[in-house]
């Protein structure tokens, strides 16, 4: 390397930004030319003497004790809004579960939910019988086409089951044969209901009439069971385990 | 970064402790009123907080930090009324000439001065820093307080790399003039 070129390069050797290949050429320069190892030399001395008054100075404790504690107050809020993020990610992640849970869990099916009121109040004996035994002709009469007074002798022929009697109601406008029992010392409600009169309830006619011999439901606190009797649905509802309530509900035969 | 606040915290001030110094150095020499300085730093501090969960561990926090604090002290120069020169008249492209630009040293220099220079008094190198214009004394700066290599003052400054050898070139020179026009004024 000739004195031109290596003088070309000094600021770049000096800062250690050449690659090694120039710059192992330029101290190999260096050592055969005095000359540009004394200009070399004398701005590598010019340039520690300016980096060492340049770097002079102490760090400002004051200074840096407030950007400290300016950091410590922001910290306060940066956590706050972490913690809020934590708490909106996971009332997000409880919304997106319980909408898991609440659409993968059965439905309350129509007339389950029709009939409950009706064996509530019998359970809570705000309603009681009309008649026991066969149905009165005044009550016969009032019937009229949309219930004939054979819905009234469905019964569960298991020798548990006892009935305190029976009455008319109506189920979201729709008159059912209401029977008051007992099964196992519980209140069983038996409704019964023209097989028509399903059109009034297409949850449960679709549940019924796609190959599901019994429709099952949780009616509030009661378990609710329905089947097709003949030209008839009959329903048993109350507070027994579902097992037992299907069982019952297979007792009931079309009254001869 | 996906880390937890606390942990956060304690990362940023375990990088910010050990350049501190150079970072209020830095501040000091290169801002146009010094009175400014100490707003420059906390601001600058907290705008690098606030952000850090931006910044990439593989990066130079010193490089990060001296970026940020350098914007700070234009920003507040600039309201200041001292708009900054950036002279970007060397490309990357004209590389091969930037050896030549990057050469600062006047060899027609007489021994004589180069003693004059080596023993400059500090109050003269200071003084000759405030014959720079703004983007001169944050290139020197950043190479002689914050050590940082010209690539990553060009990241820092958004500058080619041209630039930072021709400003860095310039700065040296002006320097050295102005200390030896100083001392020629003295011993006149």
């Amino acid at each position: 390397m000739k004195c031109a070129e290596a003088r070309k390069w000094v600021r770049l050797y000096l800062d250690s930004e050449l690659d090694a290949k120039t710059s192992a050429e330029i101290e190999q320069h260096l050592e055969s030319c005095a000359e540009c190892a004394g200009l070399f030399e004398a701005e590598e001395k010019f340039d520690r003497r300016l980096c060492t008054t340049l770097r002079q100075g102490q760090r400002t404790a004051a200074l840096w004790s407030v950007v400290e504690s300016r950091i410590q107050s922001t910290r306060g809020a940066r956590r706050l809004k972490f913690r809020l993020r934590v708490a909106i990610a996971g009332t997000a992640a409880l919304i997106v579960l319980s909408i898991a849970v609440f659409s993968t869990r059965p439905r309350t099916l129509d007339l389950a939910a029709a009939v409950e009121e009706c064996h509530n109040a019998y359970a809570h004996q705000i309603t009681s019988p009309e008649f026991k035994g066969p149905v009165p002709e005044e009550l016969a009469r009032k019937l009229g086409d949309r219930l004939d007074a054979a819905a009234f002798s469905f019964r569960p022929s298991s020798t548990q089951f006892d009935s305190h009697g029976a009455r008319l109601c109506h189920v979201q406008a729709v008159p059912v044969a209401f029977i008051l029992g007992q099964y196992k010392q519980v209140a069983v409600s038996v409704i019964v209901l023209r097989k028509s009169e399903l059109e009034h309830f297409p949850d449960t006619k679709r549940r019924l009439e796609s190959g599901h011999a019994i429709a099952c439901s949780r009616a509030g606190r009661y378990q609710f069971a329905a089947r097709v009797v003949d030209d008839h649905v009959v329903c048993l509802i109350g507070d027994a385990p579902r097992p037992q309530l299907e069982e019952l509900l297979k007792t009931v035969y079309k009254p001869s | 970064m996906s880390a937890s606040p606390e942990m956060a915290d304690q990362r940023f001030l375990d990088l910010l402790r050990p350049i501190e110094r150079e970072l209020e150095l830095y501040c000091r020499r290169l801002i146009f009123e010094q009175r400014d300085a100490a707003d420059a730093v906390q601001n600058a501090v907290l705008r690098a907080y606030r952000a850090f969960d931006r910044y990439h561990e593989d990066a130079s926090f010193r490089a990060w930090m001296f970026k940020i604090l350098t914007n700070e002290v234009f920003a507040i120069n600039r309201k200041r009324g001292r708009i900054a020169k950036f002279e970007l008249a060397i490309e990357p492209e004209e590389l091969d000439s930037l050896a030549g630009a990057a050469t600062d040293m006047d060899f027609s220099l007489a021994p004589s001065s180069w003693e004059v220079l080596a023993d400059a008094l500090d109050q003269d190198l200071l003084a000759s820093l405030e014959t720079l214009n703004e983007i001169e004394r944050a290139v020197l700066l950043l190479r002689a307080i914050g050590d940082l290599r010209y690539r990553e003052i060009s990241q820092s400054l958004e500058i080619p790399m041209g630039s930072v050898m021709g400003n860095l070139s310039r700065a040296r020179r002006k320097m050295r003039d102005a200390i030896l026009r100083s001392r020629r004024r003295t011993a006149t």
